[in-house]
């Protein structure tokens, strides 16, 4: 396959996509709904491994949070690229991402930690990476991870 | 800002609360196809917070209703941004996603959102009569009390 205009800028950018990640029990990882794309939650999966577990703020300052959060979006990048057969150029739109952070009860910081995921959409699709969002606080994740992000997405 | 919508707001004596710029790196809704995707808000009026505090610590129910009114009242004033001031094409409010920053077991945070439920009933008619889903929040972004995202469908 001839490489396309997102994968010129993933090059650009030096990032090498994951495997799509295979779902964790049962539920598949993304459906495809008219022109969207509904991306299950993805985790932060490095190299087929969860190599992050704990919480934002306690086990993780809140640069590291962030930095988790990048890795759940290139996971949902990579599971978007599967649902376009291979070409990111089809992504209309980011429509939608929400974002779950693992942290104390009294943290506040959750916009800042799911940046790490926005930013990532908006450094590869440009405006169509601009999107809404949610962030929420959450005590407990599945597999003890630190933050999971979802997401809409609009193809062609 | 004229229409049906409009008028029943007037007559509800509920005022749109002024848009402010989201708190990281996202834009306030997304439209895609016939429907507007809001961001998740909260109990702000501009800049200003008016609804802080976890519900069984700092604040107690009513709080939570007001907060939740108020939130509500911030999806639809993006959905007004995003209809150039024609609340009157919103077809449907499709979904909401209703998240309360409550103490650990808080069991009432139905009755929460119900009061931002009741309110975009009350001020789109059965056009606001939405699917839902709510859950306590251990925690939420700036402490809010009350944090709604939402689906519209216009025309």
């Amino acid at each position: 396959m001839v490489a396309g205009r997102i994968d010129a800028r993933l090059q650009e950018l030096d990032i090498d996509l994951p495997d799509a990640p295979a779902p964790a029990a049962n539920y598949v990882p993304f459906v495809i709904s008219g022109n969207l794309v509904f991306v299950a939650g993805q985790i932060p999966f490095t190299g087929g491994e969860i190599k992050h577990k704990g919480k934002v703020g306690t086990d993780y300052s809140v640069a590291e949070g962030k930095d988790i959060a990048r890795i759940c979006a290139l996971n949902i990048i990579a599971q978007v690229k599967a649902a376009c057969g291979g070409d990111l150029d089809r992504v209309v739109r980011c429509v939608k991402l929400g974002g779950f952070v693992n942290c104390a009860d009294d943290f506040t910081e959750h916009p800042e930690v799911v940046n790490g995921a926005s930013d990532l959409m908006v450094e590869v699709f440009g405006d169509a990476g601009r999107h809404a969002r949610f962030a929420v606080g959450s005590n407990a994740l599945p597999r003890g991870v630190p933050v999971e992000v979802d997401a809409v997405f609009e193809i062609s | 800002m004229g229409g049906r919508v409009a008028e029943r707001l007037r007559e509800l004596g509920l005022e749109l609360p002024p848009q402010h710029p989201p708190a990281g790196n996202y834009v306030a809704y997304v439209v895609s196809g016939r429907q507007i995707w809001v961001s998740g808000v909260g109990p702000t009026w501009g800049r200003e917070l008016r609804g802080a505090g976890k519900i069984g610590r700092e604040v107690g129910f009513d709080d939570g209703l007001a907060a939740a009114r108020l939130t509500a009242l911030n999806l639809l004033a993006h959905a007004n941004h995003a209809l150039d001031g024609d609340l009157d094409r919103i077809r449907r409010c499709v979904k909401v996603f209703g998240l309360v920053n409550a103490i650990p077991g808080y069991a009432d945070a139905h009755l929460v959102v119900d009061a931002a439920s009741g309110l975009l009933a009350d001020v789109l008619g059965d056009q606001g009569r939405h699917a839902r889903s709510v859950t306590v929040a251990p925690s939420l972004p700036m402490n809010i009390t009350v944090e709604l995202d939402a689906v519209f469908e216009f025309a």
